[in-house]
């Protein structure tokens, strides 16, 4: 099994390099991995040098925004480079803030593997020690997403996925900020033929994370990007 | 003229003289616009009797309200407008971005192979 991994970084610093030794560490069990990572416009941006050494079983290629877009925009273009650099079985996306494990990893991994065409991280099924207001705050995204397309999941905005070449293919990202964990989640959901399953993800939080996680407030800015896609859709 | 009418009408005309004096000689026509519509506030600030007269005549109630229907119908316009606008320049930056970015990766550590592909 070879193994794509999407991954956006904004001023990780040293915890990206953590995150991609701990790819690293698994890449032989899932087969081979190639990390598609795009620096969304970070100061000082990531210079290639600083990566990991290239292997057998593993692999960086870099990209870089001139500006700061956004999470979602740099997913799409991690995405897009994903696709168009040869065939893998599987494409992740996950953090780089090191939040989540590599078992998370290899359990998405193995259900494309199995042959689910979406594997959804959940947080909720990995153990994770949820910190309260975060907990409200993800079963209220939860409810908003259930209200938009008539299906639940345990963990709406969890940044570990999996998909299969053909879902991935079908998924656009087109919102650059945080509202784009909605537009994943409604283009799986809205993908009635495709097999969906949640995989146990296990997410370490700490003060830096939680710091420059989703806060309250990001809510009513992710209704309000919502909004406007909603309203100027044919304009996009 | 009660004490809330000169305010305004200080207001309105202070920002009119701002602006006029800050223009640097560009928008000169657009800043004409905004002189004449600014001017035609503090005309009705002055004599607010003739905005009832004007209400009166198109069967609206209080001259107030002759004067902001037409003001919130054209500002809700001018919002959608601009974030019509905004939301299409978004796209634009992102898509001149990304094309940058993605011509410009670099995949000096992928397996041949797969680079090729």
């Amino acid at each position: 099994m070879t193994v794509a991994i999407l991954m956006p970084a904004y001023n990780e610093g040293d915890r990206l390099l953590c995150t991609l030794h701990a790819v690293e560490s698994a890449a032989a069990q899932l087969g081979g991995v190639t990390v598609f990572l795009v620096d969304d416009g970070g100061e000082p941006a990531i210079a290639a040098c600083d990566l990991p050494v290239s292997n057998a079983q593993f692999h960086v290629v870099l990209a870089r925004h001139a500006i700061n877009l956004g999470q979602g925009a740099a997913l799409e273009t991690a995405r897009q480079l994903a696709l168009s650099s040869g065939e893998f079985q599987a494409y992740l996306t996950m953090d780089s803030d090191g939040q989540h494990d590599v078992a998370g990893l290899r359990a998405a991994a193995e259900a494309i593997e199995r042959g689910a065409d979406v594997a959804l991280g959940s947080r909720f099924l990995g153990g994770s020690r949820v910190p309260r207001g975060r907990r409200a705050l993800l079963r209220a995204a939860g409810l908003f997403e259930w209200a938009l397309t008539g299906r639940r999941l345990g963990d709406a905005h969890n940044g570990l996925r999996a998909f299969n070449r053909r879902a991935l293919q079908a998924i656009r990202i087109r919102h650059n900020r945080m509202a784009h964990a909605t537009e994943i989640t409604q283009h799986v959901l809205d993908a009635s033929q495709w097999s969906v399953v949640e995989v146990p993800v296990v997410i370490s939080y700490t003060p830096e994370s939680l710091r420059k996680g989703q806060r309250a407030s990001a809510a009513l800015e992710i209704l309000q990007d919502l909004l406007s896609h909603y309203l100027f859709k044919d304009s996009t | 003229m009660t004490l809330a009418s000169w305010s305004l009408l200080v207001l309105v005309l202070g920002l009119v003289g701002f602006d006029l004096v800050a223009s640097t000689g560009k928008n000169r026509r657009a800043l004409l616009l905004q002189v004449v519509i600014f001017l035609t506030g503090a005309f009705f600030v002055v004599f607010p009797s003739h905005a009832t007269t004007l209400a009166h005549a198109a069967g609206i109630g209080r001259g107030v309200d002759f004067l902001m229907y037409p003001v919130v119908i054209w500002l809700t316009r001018e919002s959608l407008l601009a974030r019509r606008r905004r939301v299409e320049d978004s796209q634009k930056i992102t898509a001149l971005t990304r094309a940058l970015a993605l011509a410009t990766a670099d995949h000096r550590s992928m397996p041949r192979s797969a680079a090729n592909a």
